[in-house]
This record gives structure tokens, sequence and C-alpha cells, in this order.
């Protein structure tokens, strides 16, 4: 195999490959995020501190507002102080409850992976997926990291033991390292993306 | 009990059988809310103790409409018969079907005739907070992200009186006056398969495991820790369905056991002599000192995974998340009690349990604060001695087992 067909069979497997991964990533997109996932499809992520929450009727539904204060970028644009819209909430003696929407309560901090469209309020992408809280250790002062998703433990019947998935109890510092690998991932993946349509 | 090497997890009292208690921890997850007793106790209760949500179960008490407005560009809901009426008649089925699973579970309140017949509605967008129970299949809604397929909103109050649209007037605390299922229509990459289709669209999400999950936050259930679970909160793989799938003779086919076993405790049938049994007990931490910080009134684990199963059939039969306890006036207190009710009696179980052994906080992840919790902080003008503690963090646990009596 000459240099020239070699590269080529390398361009073509490197292709293949993209696009396999495109087909896996359509294909669990939309019930199990992967933290990849989440970065790519993220519109900001940040570390946000929580600094009121408001709940009120709209048209008779219950939305909440959650107002943070901005501590951290670490993708997209954020102003300083952002509001996240979440369905759901408490207004006069109604309760309107959906399982996985994450609450917030003044004065904590959390990665928080955003989402929006167009012209529209942020909402937590993929609600509990998105949500890893930050706790903070009275006796070490070590900050730690766990996925709202990933925080109960499962039950498999078939081997009885508890699992743990998602990110749970992780370093504030190794969760920004995986952060930031994620989000260069997703820069060279573009980069490459960009070279081979300039090709 | 068997603990397993990386369980940490401490020791579990009391294990006994029948009779009823002050509410406390249940299984499968239910959805609670604490009533609002700064009404008067006609219509509070006046007990801070945290209740059920529910549907009424009264013949007819409960009805459902569906919205024939589909998404028709992509498709979304994909069906075997491609006729307009054939679509609909096959998207009903698997309505019908995914609440007869409900229905189906013996020794429950909640029978076929609960229901009054599946209607249709036209109207685009059918969903919304009117008192009528809806299904939308092609209802955009604001809450929607990638990785959310389906959610049910569901209202409940905390007090008797109160109508909600067109709903039945409060007769009962924790009475559910609205709950309404949204499947997501605006992801072109996202389509949902009845039985009959999925085998030839193997990238579509099984309409029927997704709606029979929906129906169980419809009826008052949260989101279950049991992998086998119909309310395990993640959806089958595209191509694939939760359980098996029901059948004339077994229409709860879909169910797990633990979702058959909430169903009994939320919807009891007084008649049911075969799932009376209960499993109870508290979890400490081995070390009392470690409670030391706590605030008042904590004085159990809060957070522990207790699940119990058969030990013939190996089946798990039930779940909860441990541990609480209330008695009236309340308010809730976490002395780390758990119970799992609508037990087979005559058989045996093994309690498995595993405590939060991270730097998690247990008020964080089922909306403990909102669920049990409520106090001057929370709702201005609660009276401070039913305000409820919010139980702290408890990392600290070595593991110490005592058998039962």
């Amino acid at each position: 195999m000459s240099f020239v067909q070699r590269r080529r069979f390398l361009w073509i497997l490197f292709l293949a490959g993209l696009a396999l991964l495109a087909i896996a990533a359509n294909a669990t997109t939309l019930s199990q995020l992967r933290f990849e996932e989440l970065v790519n499809q993220a519109t900001a992520v940040a570390r946000l501190r929580c600094i009121a929450v408001e709940s009120r009727r709209q048209d008779g539904e219950i939305w909440t507002e959650t107002r943070f204060e901005t501590v951290e970028v670490n993708k997209g644009l954020l102003p300083d102080l952002v509001s996240v819209r979440m369905l759901g909430g408490s207004v006069g003696n109604l309760h309107s409850r959906i399982d996985g929407v994450p609450s917030f309560r003044p004065g904590e901090e959390a990665y928080v992976f955003l989402w929006r469209r167009e012209g529209e309020p942020f909402r937590v992408l993929g609600w509990s997926q998105g949500t890893f809280r930050i706790s903070r250790d009275a006796r070490t002062g070590v900050e730690c990291v766990t996925q709202d998703s990933a925080s109960a433990p499962i039950f498999d019947p078939l081997t009885r033991q508890f699992r743990h998935g998602g990110i749970r109890n992780l370093p504030v510092s190794i969760f920004q390292l995986k952060l930031r690998k994620a989000l260069e991932e997703k820069r060279n993946i573009l980069g490459l993306e960009g070279r081979t349509n300039e090709n | 009990m068997k603990i397993s090497p990386k369980q940490i997890c401490a020791s579990t009292l009391a294990l006994f059988y029948g009779g009823w208690f002050a509410p406390m921890a249940q299984a499968y997850a239910l959805d609670m809310i604490v009533p609002d007793v700064r009404q008067p106790a006609a219509i509070s209760g006046g007990s801070a103790c945290p209740v059920r949500a529910h549907q009424l179960t009264a013949a007819g008490s409960i009805a459902v409409r569906w919205s024939t407005a589909l998404n028709s560009n992509p498709v979304t809901i994909v069906t075997q018969d491609q006729t307009a009426s054939g679509r609909l008649t096959e998207i009903e089925q698997v309505v019908a079907q995914s609440l007869a699973a409900w229905t189906g579970v013996s020794g429950t309140a909640l029978v076929p005739g609960t229901l009054t017949p599946l209607t249709r509605t036209a109207t685009q967008n059918a969903c919304g907070p009117d008192g009528v129970n809806s299904i939308c299949f092609d209802q955009a809604d604001m809450a929607f992200t990638p990785g959310v397929l389906a959610f049910t909103r569901v209202i409940t109050t905390d007090r008797l009186g109160v109508q909600l649209g067109s709903s039945a007037v409060s007769t009962q605390l924790g009475q559910i006056l609205d709950a309404d299922i949204y499947f997501n229509p605006s992801d072109s990459n996202t389509a949902y398969a009845t039985p009959q289709a999925l085998a030839a669209n193997q990238k579509a999400y099984d309409l029927e495991s997704l709606l029979t999950h929906e129906f169980g936050h419809f009826l008052g259930f949260s989101h279950s820790a049991v992998w086998s679970a119909i309310m395990f909160p993640f959806a089958p793989a595209p191509g694939t369905f939760s359980g098996t799938r029901p059948a004339a003779l077994q229409p709860d086919a879909s169910l797990g056991d633990d979702d058959r076993t909430g169903l009994r405790v939320l919807y009891p049938d007084p008649a049911d002599a075969v799932h009376r049994g209960s499993i109870g007990g508290k979890i400490f931490p081995a070390n009392p000192l470690a409670l030391s910080g706590s605030p008042p009134g904590v004085t159990g684990v809060f957070g522990a995974q207790v699940v119990a199963v058969d030990a013939t059939s190996g089946a798990v039969v039930g779940a909860t998340l441990g541990g609480w306890s209330c008695t009236a006036p309340g308010p809730a207190q976490f002395d780390g009690t758990y119970r799992i009710d609508g037990l087979a009696v005559g058989h045996s179980y093994t309690v498995y349990a595993e405590a939060l052994n991270g730097a998690v906080d247990p008020s964080k992840f089922i909306n403990a604060i909102v669920s049990l919790c409520r106090n001057t902080v929370s709702d201005p003008g609660w009276p401070p001695l039913q305000g409820c503690v919010v139980p702290a963090v408890n990392t600290s646990f070595t593991t110490r087992t005592r058998p039962g009596p």
C-alpha cells in the first residue's frame, strides 16, 4: 500500500469512526446522557451559586425561577446573574411535582449544565443529569461534586448488589479536569471536522 | 440481613410483621406532601406528618383523555397500521394497556372500574392545569430538554376543599387534582413505537414502557432505585421494552414486584389477606457519636436504600429510602426508621441496605425538603413546633450488624 493509499485509508477509517460515533451518540442522547454528551449539548456550563428561588403561576401552570450568581464559566457566555426556569413548585395550597426536575436552595452551589433555545429562558439540561451539586467536607474543606441522577444507590436484582452510576463524590479539582478534557475533545473534533470540510 | 463488602451499613432492629404504625419512610418512593397545618384542623387534618399523593379510587373517579394531535412531520408516534383511524386505534390500545398494567395488580383498591372509559380530544394543546387528566404527544412545553423523553406533571393539594379547574374538590389530603403526561415532540430524532411497530423501528423508544412508567407518576409514584422496576427513571434502550409484555391473563406483566408492592401500599384493598406483611426497623450509625453534630430530631441515618428480596423466588419485592417516622401532630423525625409494607405473609425476606456513604446531603436528591419537611423558612407562618428539621449530612459509618429478634 502506497503512502497516498495508506493516508486515504486512514482518512476513510477516521470518517467512518466519526459517523459511528454520531449514530451511537444519537441512539443514547435522549435517555441516559453520557458526560461527554452533556458537555456537547449544553449551551453553557458553569459553577453557580443559588441566590433566590421563586415559584409563581403562569397561565395556570406553576413554574419555579431560580436565580444564580455565576461563580465560574466553563462553557458558553453567561452574565454575572443567571435565571433558570423549571416546571413545578408550590404556590398557595397547590403543589406541582415533576420527578427529576432539580430544585435548589439559596446558598448552595452546583455545576449546572444549561440549555436553551434562542430567545427562551435557560433550563437545566437533562434535569437531574445536568445538575452536579457541590458539597464541602466540614472537617477537611474538600469540595466534592455529585450528579443528582447518581446520588442514590441503585439495586441490581440480578447481582443483589448496589451500584452507583454517573458522577458521585468526585473532588471538584478532578471534576474540573474531566470537564476540561471533555471540552477539549469537543474542540478537537470540531477542529478536525473543519479541516475535513476544507479538504 | 446480608451485608455486601461494599455496603457501609448500620444495624437493623425490630423485624416484625403486620400491624399499623405511625407514618414512616415507605418503600417504592411515593410522592409525599405535608398538609398545611397553618389552616384549621378541619381542612388540614392538624398534623404535619407527610401524606401520600394519590388519586381517588371510587368507581369511575379517574378520567383520562388523550390528544389525537400527533406530530406528522416527522412522525413521532410510529404505528404498524398506517391508516388514519388505524393509527389512533393502535395508540389508544397502548394507552389502555399501559393503564391496565396498574389496574391489573391484585390486592389493590385500584381496579378497572376505578377508571372511566378513555376519551379522545382533537385539541392540540390539551395538557394544562385544568383539572382534566390528559396525555399529549405533540404539545411543545418549555420544560423539555435533550435527555427528557416524557414527563408527568402532578398537581396535589395540602388541604381539603381545593379545586383546580374542573377537578373534583379535594376531599382527601394529598389528593391529586390534575396529572398530565407530556411526550417530547420537539426532537426530530426521537420516535416512540407501539409494541406492534417496535420490531421494525429499532431506533424508536417503546411507547408502552414509557406510558406505563408515566402512569406510575400519574398514580403518585416517584422514581424507584430498583433496576427492574418500571419506575426506574431511565427508559429502556431504543428498540427494547421493560419487563414482559402484558397478556390477558397477566395485564400487569410489565411491572416489577417493587411496583406492585408500592401500588398495594398506595391503594390498599382492605379485603386483601395476602399482602399484609411489613418489615421495618431502624438504621443507626454504629457509632452514635456520629450524630452528635446533627440538628435536634436527627437520631438515625437518613438516606439509606433498604431493599427486601423474597428469599425463595429472589424477587425484589420492595425498596425504600429510610429513614424517618412521624407521629401526629408531627413533624417528621429523622430517626433512621424504614418500613416496607404490602409484603405477602408466610414468606421469608432478606433485607439489603446501603447508606449514602459520601458527601451527599440526602435532602438534596429526593426533594426531601418539599416532600417531607416544611418549616418557618419554607413557609412563612408555619407553627414552629411542627416545623421539620432538615437532616444533615451523615457520612461517618462503620459496619456492624445486629440481628433482629
